[in-house]
C-alpha cells in the first residue's frame, strides 16, 4: 500500500480523496495554484505545496510541475480526481515513466477511450449496442447528407473531438441540416482544430443511464449498478439519482453485464464508467466510456455501501477487488444534487465570490460533499460546483423528502447559487413521477433551458 | 480562517510494505527539456512533436542537423554526401584536434554541417544544415569544403540549394583558412547562380559572423525563423564597442525584415511546406514542361484577343462622357481596389518577398512570385491602403528608394529564373522628403529604368489607378504598357501643372484636360496599349469581373511574348520608348 499520495485537484474531490487516504492512513500531499492557497484541500492534506499561478493551464494542468511536485514531496502514486488531467494519456504516461502510480486506467486505455470513433469500434466488437450512425468519418456536407438520409432523420451530428455540447448539433430533416453540419464543424475546428464529424441517429426521449464499473489487476469486473443522470441543462448534469426508475431488475442485469464484458473486452482496470443512452422503449445504445472517478459516484456509494475512492487506491496498489458481483446489493434509493455558484436567473452566470456564511444539513443519511465553508472566498479561475448534497432513503419516495428537507436546511450566503432551482426540480411534479429524460429542463424550465 | 487548525493524518501503514515498491518516484535523464525562453521544464516528447516549439512560451529550441532534416526532407529521401571528410588542422592548433572529437563523439557527426540530397514535398534539391552542437557550428576547412562540395555537385546536377545556416561564425582554431572558406563558398554560389539554379538560404538562431558575412546572405530568396538572431558582429560585441544598450528586438529576424535583408519570416511548422513551394515554382522550364491548356487554347485565346480589343474600344469610345478631371478623382477614389486586390483575384499562391538588400523594406511596393495559370510569375504592385492605418504603413501608395530597389531585385530575380514580370502601378508619385532624398530617390528610379530596358524577360505593366510621374514610370518600362480605363498616367498631378504653369492650383480640373492623362488620350499618343474596360467605376462589388477580364488579356500576353527570345524582348522594349 501506498504511504504517500499527491492529489493533483482541487475542490471537494480533493477533498474526498484526502478524507478517503486519512481513512485508510496514508499521508496526502495537496497542490495548489496562488489561487487556492486557503482552499480546504490545501488546508486539510498534511503536506501543500504550491504548483504555480490561478490559471489552470500554470498550475492543475501543467504535467511538469505536478510530476515534479509529487516526486520532490516523496509520493508514491498520484490521485487525478476528475477534469484536469485525470483523463489526460499523455499525463498517466508520464507518471508511469517516473515510476509513478497513476490511480486510474493505463494510459493506453485512456487514449483509446477518449478517441470517440475508436471507442465506438470497441465496443461494436464486445458485441455492446451502439446508436445506429456513421461508423467513418465524414468530413464534407455532401457526403454527410448522403449519410443522413440512410440513417434517418432526426440525426445527431457530432465531432470527433468535441465534448460538453461542443461541436454537436441536432438535425430533424434535410432542410436543416447543411447549416447545423457547418455550424457544428466550425466549432470543431476552432475548439479542437480538428474537422472529423460523425453522424448518428438521435434518440428521442432518451435517458442518460450510466453504469459504475470496478476493475482490478487480476481480471476481476463487477459493476455497480446505474445512475441515472438524466436531468441536464445544456448536456451538464444538474443531479443525479441511484437506482433509476427507468430499470427493472431484469434490464439492471443485461445491461450490467454488457458494461462488464465491455470491460473486460479492452482489459479495464480501476474505476470506470459505461455511458448508455436508454431510449423509451428500453433500448440501450453505448455512448461513451469515462476512464476516471465520476462527480456523482457518492449515489452509488450510498445505495451499494462501498467507498470508490478507497476501492480505487486499493486496485491502484495491486489489491484485488474486495467485493464479488454477488456481494453487491442496491439498497434503497440515493440522490445527488450539485450545489453550484451560478446565477439561474441570468443565464447560470457562474458567481463566484466571498461566502459569508454557511450552514450545512445533517442527519441520519445525509452526507455533504464540499470544500466550502464561512469566509471561503470562490475564485473564478475554475468550475463553479461548491457542494454535492446527497442523501439515502429506503425509496425514491422517502429520498425525495429527505433531499427537500435537506435543501431547506442549507443555506450558502454571500454569493448567489442553484440551491432554489433544485429546490425547485425536487418538488416538481414530473420529476416525482419520474418522468426524467434528457429534455427535462427545456421541457419543464424552458427558462433554464437556454 | 482554518489554517492549523486540522489535525493531521495518523500513519496506519506499516512501514515493512514499503519494500514493494522497487524504485522511488524519480525523474528519469531527458524526460523534461528546459526551455531557455521561460525556464519551464517540458516534457522531451512535447518537444519533439511541436517541431521543437516550447508548447508554453512558443519559443524555438535549437534543432539538431538530422532532427532538421528528419522535419524537413521527405521521409526516407535523405541521401548523405561526403558523410566522412577527413579532419584537419592547417595550424597545428594545440587541443584543435581533441576539442573536434570530443564534439564529433558529442554529436555523432564528422563534421558541423550535413550536406546531401533529399525531396521536399516531392521536390529534389540539395541541402545542407549547421548544427550548433559542434563548436557552434564554426566556419572551419572541412565546414567550407563540404558546402562547397554540395554547391559544385549541385550545380552540375541542376539542383536546388537550400541551406539551413547556424552558426558563430569563422573557426579560430584554423586562423585564415577559416577566413578563406567565406570567398570560396561563396564563389561556388556565384557560378550556381549564374547556372541560373536556385539557392535557398533559411537563418536560423544564432546566424553570425564569417557566415552571414558569406553564403547566408547570398540566397535567392532569403527566409528566417522567427526571433532567430541574425549578424555579423555579435551584440554583445557591438555593445562593448560602442558603450550603448541595444534595442529591444536588435539584429532578430524580424529587425532584418524590417532592414530588408529577409524575404520572409517562415514559423518552423510551415518551414517545409514553404520551402516546397518554392521549390516548384523554380521547378526547371523544362521538367514542368509546357501548360497544356494555354498550348491547346492559344489559338482560341488569341483570336479572342481581336474580339475583346474591339470590345474595348467600343466599351471606351463614347466620348465626353467623363471629363479628364473626372478620371482623376476616380484614379484615387478610396474605394477603388488596390494592387494588392489584383494579385489576390488573379494570381494563385502569391508568395510576398520583402526588402531591398541594402536599407529596409518599403510596405508602398509589394511583391513576390506566383503561380499564374500554373505557371511561375512575378508580380510586383504600387501598393495604396485601405485604412488610415494601413495608408500609413503603405506611405499612400508613396515608394521609396528601397521599394524601387526590391522591385528591381525582384526583377533580376525574375531575369535569373525566365518569369515573366508583371507591374501594377498605382502612386501618386515617388515619395517626397529628406530620408527619400538621402538615399538617393533619382538614382532608384534611374537605375530602374536603365535596367529594365533590357530585362531578357516579358515585363508587363498596368496602370490601375494613379500613374504618378517619374515614380510610376520606374516600374512601367515595360513590352507592353496598359491601363484601365479610370486611370491616369501623367508627368505631374494636374495640381501640381496648375500651380507650375498658371501659379494656381486651384485649376487642376483645367490643367487636367489639357495635359492629356486618360487612357483613351494616352492611347492615341501610343504611350500605351491597350486599354482594361470598367463598364462601372473599379469597386470591391466588380473587382472580380474587371479581374477575370485582365486574367484573360494577361494570358494573352504572356503567350504573345513567350516565343519571343530575351534579344528579340530587349530590342521590341527598346524600340517601344525609342519610338516616342
Amino acid at each position: 500500500m501506498f504511504t504517500k499520495i499527491l492529489v493533483a485537484n482541487r475542490g471537494e474531490i480533493a477533498v474526498r480523496i484526502i478524507r478517503a487516504c486519512r481513512e485508510m492512513g496514508i499521508k496526502t500531499v495537496a497542490v495548489y495554484s496562488e489561487a487556492d492557497r486557503d482552499s480546504l484541500h490545501t488546508l486539510l492534506a498534511d503536506e501543500a505545496i504550491c504548483i504555480g499561478p490561478a490559471a489552470s493551464s500554470e498550475s492543475y494542468l501543467n504535467m511538469e510541475r505536478i510530476i515534479s511536485a509529487t516526486v520532490a514531496m516523496k509520493a508514491e502514486a498520484i490521485h487525478p480526481g476528475f477534469g484536469f488531467l485525470s483523463e489526460n494519456a499523455r499525463f498517466a504516461e508520464l507518471c508511469q515513466k517516473c515510476n509513478i502510480t497513476f490511480i486510474g486506467p493505463s494510459a493506453d486505455l485512456i487514449h483509446k477511450m477518449g478517441n470517440k470513433s475508436e471507442a465506438r469500434k470497441t465496443m461494436m466488437e464486445a458485441g455492446v449496442p451502439v446508436v445506429p450512425g456513421s461508423k467513418e468519418p465524414v468530413f464534407t456536407v455532401e457526403e454527410a447528407k448522403a449519410m443522413a438520409e440512410k440513417i434517418g432523420y432526426p440525426v445527431m451530428i457530432k465531432a470527433s473531438s468535441g465534448g460538453g455540447g461542443k461541436g454537436m448539433r441536432i438535425s430533424y430533416g434535410p432542410e436543416d441540416f447543411e447549416a447545423n453540419f457547418q455550424n457544428a464543424q466550425m466549432e470543431s475546428v476552432k475548439g479542437f482544430s480538428d474537422d472529423t464529424m460523425y453522424l448518428e441517429r438521435y434518440i428521442e426521449k432518451p435517458r442518460h443511464i450510466e453504469f459504475q464499473i470496478m476493475a482490478d489487476k487480476f481480471g476481476h469486473v463487477v459493476h455497480l449498478g446505474e445512475r441515472d443522470c438524466s436531468i441536464q441543462r445544456r448536456h451538464q448534469k444538474v443531479l443525479e439519482e441511484s437506482p433509476s426508475i427507468a430499470i427493472s431488475q431484469e434490464l439492471r442485469k443485461k445491461m450490467g453485464e454488457t458494461a462488464v464484458r465491455a470491460a473486460k473486452a479492452v482489459g479495464y482496470e480501476n474505476a470506470g464508467t459505461i455511458e448508455f443512452l436508454l431510449d423509451k422503449n428500453k433500448n440501450f445504445y453505448f455512448m461513451e466510456m469515462n476512464t476516471r472517478i465520476q462527480v456523482e459516484h457518492p449515489v452509488t456509494e450510498m445505495v451499494t455501501g462501498l467507498d470508490l475512492i478507497i476501492e480505487q487506491i486499493r486496485i491502484a496498489a495491486g489489491e484485488p477487488l474486495s467485493v464479488t458481483q454477488d456481494q453487491i446489493k442496491i439498497q434503497g434509493h440515493a440522490i445527488e444534487c450539485r450545489i453550484n455558484a451560478e446565477n439561474p436567473a441570468r443565464h447560470f452566470m457562474p458567481c463566484p465570490g466571498l461566502i459569508t456564511n454557511v450552514h450545512t444539513p445533517g442527519g441520519n443519511g445525509v452526507r455533504v460533499d464540499s470544500h466550502i465553508y464561512s469566509d471561503y472566498r470562490v475564485p473564478p479561475n475554475y468550475d463553479s460546483m461548491l457542494l454535492k448534497l446527497i442523501v439515502h432513503g429506503k425509496d425514491r419516495k422517502s429520498a425525495i423528502a429527505k433531499m427537500r428537507s435537506a435543501l431547506g436546511e442549507l443555506v450558502i450566503e454571500g454569493i448567489e447559487t442553484n440551491l432554489d432551482f433544485q429546490y425547485e426540480i425536487m418538488n416538481h411534479q414530473a420529476f416525482l413521477q419520474g418522468d426524467t429524460d434528457t429534455h427535462f429542463i427545456p421541457v419543464y424550465f424552458p427558462e433554464y433551458g437556454k | 480562517m482554518l489554517k492549523n487548525m486540522f489535525k493531521k493524518t495518523y500513519t496506519l501503514i506499516d512501514m515493512k510494505y514499503r519494500g514493494q515498491t522497487p524504485q522511488e518516484p524519480n525523474i528519469p535523464e531527458g524526460l523534461w527539456r528546459k526551455c531557455r525562453k521561460c525556464g519551464q521544464p517540458i516534457y522531451a516528447e512535447d518537444v519533439k512533436n511541436n517541431y521543437y516549439i516550447c508548447p508554453k512560451c512558443k519559443a524555438y529550441f535549437r534543432v539538431h542537423a538530422m532532427r532538421r532534416i528528419e522535419i524537413t526532407a521527405d521521409k526516407g529521401s535523405f541521401q548523405e554526401w561526403n558523410r566522412e571528410m577527413e579532419f584537419s588542422n592547417p595550424l597545428d592548433f594545440p587541443g584543435y584536434e581533441e576539442k573536434v572529437q570530443a564534439a564529433r563523439e558529442k554529436t555523432r557527426l564528422n563534421e558541423a554541417v550535413v550536406t546531401g540530397q533529399c525531396l521536399i514535398d516531392g521536390e529534389k534539391a540539395a541541402i545542407g544544415v549547421c548544427d550548433a552542437r559542434f563548436l557552434m557550428s564554426s566556419m572551419g576547412h572541412v565546414v567550407g569544403e563540404k558546402i562547397t562540395l554540395m554547391v559544385e555537385r549541385a550545380t552540375k546536377e541542376g539542383l536546388p540549394v537550400i541551406l539551413f545556416a547556424c552558426s558563430g561564425g569563422a573557426r579560430m582554431q584554423e586562423g585564415c583558412v577559416s577566413l578563406m572558406q567565406m570567398a570560396k563558398t561563396s564563389g561556388a554560389l556565384k557560378r550556381h547562380h549564374e547556372a541560373g539554379h536556385l539557392f535557398v538560404s533559411v537563418l536560423t538562431d544564432p546566424t553570425t559572423g564569417g557566415v552571414t558575412a558569406s553564403f547566408a546572405m547570398l540566397g535567392d530568396i532569403i527566409l528566417a525563423e522567427p526571433k532567430a538572431l541574425i549578424g555579423f558582429a555579435g551584440p554583445r560585441v557591438i555593445q562593448q564597442t560602442i558603450g550603448q544598450k541595444l534595442p529591444e528586438g536588435f539584429q532578430r529576424s524580424e529587425f532584418l525584415v524590417e532592414h530588408g535583408f529577409v524575404d520572409r519570416i517562415v514559423p518552423r511548422e510551415e518551414m517545409k511546406e514553404t520551402l516546397g513551394k518554392i521549390l516548384r515554382m523554380h521547378r526547371s522550364q523544362e521538367t514542368a514542361g509546357p501548360g497544356q491548356d494555354v498550348e491547346n487554347g492559344g489559338g482560341i485565346v488569341d483570336s479572342g484577343r481581336n474580339n475583346v480589343d474591339i470590345a474595348t474600344q467600343r466599351d471606351a469610345s463614347p466620348e465626353g462622357e467623363k471629363t479628364a478631371w473626372e478620371h482623376v478623382l476616380l484614379s484615387r477614389k478610396a474605394d477603388r481596389p488596390v494592387a494588392g486586390d489584383y494579385i489576390d483575384q488573379i494570381f494563385d499562391d502569391f508568395m510576398e518577398l520583402h526588402g531591398d538588400r541594402y536599407f529596409g523594406d518599403d510596405g508602398a511596393i509589394i511583391g513576390g512570385i506566383a503561380m499564374f495559370h500554373g505557371k511561375p510569375v512575378t508580380v510586383i504592385g504600387q501598393q495604396k491602403g485601405k485604412t488610415t492605418k494601413e495608408n500609413i504603413s503603405r506611405n499612400f501608395g508613396m515608394p521609396s528608394p528601397e521599394g524601387y530597389r526590391k522591385a528591381l531585385r525582384l526583377m533580376k530575380q525574375a531575369e535569373t529564373f525566365g518569369r515573366p514580370v508583371i507591374c501594377f502601378v498605382d502612386t501618386p508619385g515617388a515619395f517626397c522628403g529628406i530620408e527619400a532624398e538621402e538615399r538617393g530617390q533619382g538614382e532608384a528610379i534611374a537605375r530602374n529604368l536603365f535596367e529594365m530596358s533590357d530585362l531578357k524577360v516579358p515585363v508587363l505593366s498596368i496602370v490601375i489607378g494613379e500613374g504618378g510621374s517619374g515614380g510610376a514610370l520606374a516600374m512601367a518600362v515595360a513590352n507592353e504598357v496598359w491601363m484601365m480605363e479610370n486611370a491616369v498616367y501623367s508627368v505631374l498631378s494636374p495640381e501640381g501643372f496648375a500651380s507650375i504653369l498658371w501659379k494656381d492650383s486651384k485649376r487642376a480640373d483645367e490643367a487636367a484636360g489639357v495635359m492629356k492623362v486618360t487612357a483613351r488620350d494616352l492611347r492615341k499618343l501610343g504611350i500605351i496599349e491597350e486599354i482594361i474596360p470598367e463598364r462601372e467605376p473599379a469597386d470591391g462589388e466588380n473587382l472580380k469581373e474587371i479581374a477575370g477580364e485582365m486574367d484573360k488579356r494577361i494570358e494573352v500576353f504572356l503567350e504573345k511574348y513567350k516565343e519571343k527570345s530575351s534579344e528579340e524582348l530587349q530590342n521590341q522594349r527598346y524600340n517601344r520608348f525609342r519610338g516616342i
